[in-house]
């Protein structure tokens, strides 16, 4: 691999937030004195991307995974360990850094909401000294790759949702970022809307070689997305790896599927493995990863059996998983 | 910087969207100018000379102030900085490579040159419908010195409300009541109600040691010609200490709060 162009070492951020007892009487306690205490929101991270990479962030609320970000993107300072991002400390802020990346977050905007969102990309365009020749040629290939041509002239607040985030999409890529940090950026957007945005964003990586760092609380993003994932739950690493490799890590078994041809009572599956469901016809059991070929066998011979399936365990279920287990040891 | 003169026209044109807003603004204006114009005449109705004005100085200090207004209070940024850190607005200008100050400088600048257009048209309107007897400035010297004693105003009330909005970055629940507060203190002792002069001594000696009279008052009083000589120089002199003074304060908490906020983070 190249020379990585984000690294972070044992980054660790925590927060002090204070704390207000419930009802009244804490109200009127917390205006003398305000007890606070420590979140460890980022404990002890540390990653290294490549040019052109499109990574996915994943974990629960809280995780940690926008703090990550801001923390890359200079917004905050983190309370130890080492960050570099193009060779830049992002919290310092240099004029030549932030001309190089772009954070998008699904929840802010950024562009003037009175105004059509074309005037917020000639501020950003000002702003990031883009020559006006680039500046209509990225313009017109990001306009022709979201199709927004005609609401263009529009004041951003009669836009819709999925029209805004296109918008916010072009005001943040006007000045052709090198990094490109999403934050949800399909959140509250419609089906339609979300494939729309992700076919978008591969486009981009691809043809600008961009990289990306993306989180999202939909699976569908990161799976259609990203090669490499990193899973972050209470501001720790659990996972860093391609999409696949989640599977034979945390999953030990396989489901098999069978469709019945007569009813057969549910207590005699339970000598093959474990039932996940069962509604006649059709029954799904999930076997240890060893034990896959002996029960199959054992189900088409002792039980009548129209059709039988094996199949992986779905990501999101995995995921699931490993975040509950997290839970209970914590 | 090219920059910030697109800041300029864009928020020009925001305004212009805003125009209900902007036409109630100017008419909160002019009905207060017209309550303190109209008491005034009552007052001096039945008297010749009040508290040492005359009815004309009077009546000109209260036209001024409709004047002084637009180019020192008009400034949008004493209503959005606060809450744009409260609500954690602010980290989309830091990302960027752009000034957070300088843009709401520049902002203020498009405000001003707006109601300063508007409020001449305002003026004329009203000189003509009301026919007051008021004495236009003459002489020269304080007329520059009316004019550096203006920016010297516009800089300080900028700083005070960077100075107010900062609170946000510790107390994001309770800029509002900051915010108010100022306003308040603004609105009583920058002496756009009534002239600071007519103030007890003491009263006066402490409002002194306040940035607020450099704000509307002193202006006001160096083109009436009621400050000369050597004074003039004392009040140019103390309204540049003051901008001094509130932009070390200004800067300092506001380089302190950014370390808080990109320490929290929100």
């Amino acid at each position: 691999m190249e020379e990585p162009i984000i690294k972070v070492g044992d980054l660790k951020k925590y927060y002090k937030v204070h704390q207000k007892e419930p009802g009244l009487i804490g109200s009127v306690k917390s205006l003398f004195s305000r007890k606070y205490y420590d979140v460890k929101a980022v404990d002890g991270v540390s990653f290294e991307i490549g040019e052109g990479e499109l990574v996915g962030f994943i974990g629960p609320n809280g995780a940690g995974k926008t703090t990550t970000l801001k923390v890359l993107s200079g917004l905050l300072y983190p309370t130890s360990g080492k960050v570099q991002v193009l060779d830049f400390t992002p919290w310092e802020r240099k004029t030549a850094f932030q001309k190089q990346f772009s954070l998008v977050m699904g929840q802010k905007n950024q562009l003037w909401w009175d105004l059509p969102a074309m005037e917020s990309f000639i501020l950003n365009k000002e702003i990031y000294e883009v020559p006006d020749d680039q500046y209509k040629k990225t313009l017109d290939e990001l306009v022709e790759l979201l199709e927004v041509e005609d609401i263009l002239k529009i004041q951003v607040r009669k836009l819709s949702l999925g029209q805004r985030m296109k918008m916010e999409l072009i005001a943040a890529l006007i000045h052709s970022p090198k990094i490109l940090f999403l934050d949800e950026p399909t959140i509250g957007l419609d089906v339609v809307m979300q494939k729309k945005m992700r076919d978008f964003i591969r486009e981009y990586n691809k043809r600008f070689n961009a990289t990306i760092i993306l989180t999202s609380h939909y699976m569908d993003d990161v799976k259609e997305l990203c090669e490499r994932v990193i899973i972050i739950d209470h501001g720790k690493i659990l996972f860093d790896g391609k999409l696949e490799a989640i599977i034979k890590k945390f999953a030990d078994h396989k489901l098999l599927t069978v469709i019945l041809e007569r009813e057969v009572d549910a207590e005699k599956f339970r000598e093959i493995g474990k039932l996940e469901s069962y509604e006649f016809p059709r029954a799904v059991i999930s076997v240890k990863r060893s034990k896959v070929s002996e029960a199959a066998a054992k189900l088409l011979k002792d039980f009548p059996v129209d059709d039988l399936n094996i199949e992986e365990a779905q990501i999101e279920d995995i995921i699931r998983e490993v975040f509950t287990a997290e839970n209970v040891k914590s | 910087m090219l920059k910030y003169f697109t800041i300029f026209s864009l928020s020009l044109q925001n305004e212009f969207t805003y125009r209900l807003n902007f036409i109630l603004w100017r008419s909160r204006n002019i009905l207060r100018f017209l309550m303190t114009f109209f008491l005034w005449q009552g007052v001096f109705y039945s008297n010749r000379s009040v508290f040492g004005y005359s009815q004309q100085d009077m009546l000109t200090y209260v036209f001024l102030v409709l004047v002084i207004n637009t180019f020192v209070l008009s400034a949008p940024s004493a209503e959005n900085i606060g809450g744009e850190i409260a609500r954690g607005d602010l980290s989309n200008y830091l990302v960027k490579p752009v000034n957070y100050l300088k843009y709401w400088f520049t902002r203020d600048l498009s405000s001003k040159v707006l109601n300063l257009a508007f409020a001449v048209f305002e003026i004329s309107v009203l000189a003509l419908m009301l026919r007051p007897d008021i004495k236009l400035p003459e002489d020269l010297v304080n007329l520059l010195a009316f004019f550096l004693a203006s920016v010297l105003a516009m800089v300080i009330y900028f700083l005070i409300s960077i100075t107010a909005a900062s609170f946000a970055f510790w107390r994001p629940e309770d800029i509002w009541g900051a915010r108010f507060f100022i306003a308040i203190l603004i609105e009583t002792f920058a002496g756009g109600i009534f002239p600071l002069d007519i103030l007890p001594g003491f009263l006066k000696i402490v409002l002194q040691l306040t940035p607020f009279p450099y704000l509307i008052y002193f202006p006001i009083a160096i083109i009436l010609g009621k400050i000369t000589g050597i004074t003039l120089i004392r009040i140019l002199f103390q309204s540049l200490v003051w901008t001094l003074l509130m932009f070390f304060l200004a800067k300092l908490l506001w380089k302190k709060g950014l370390k808080s906020y990109s320490a929290e983070g929100k």
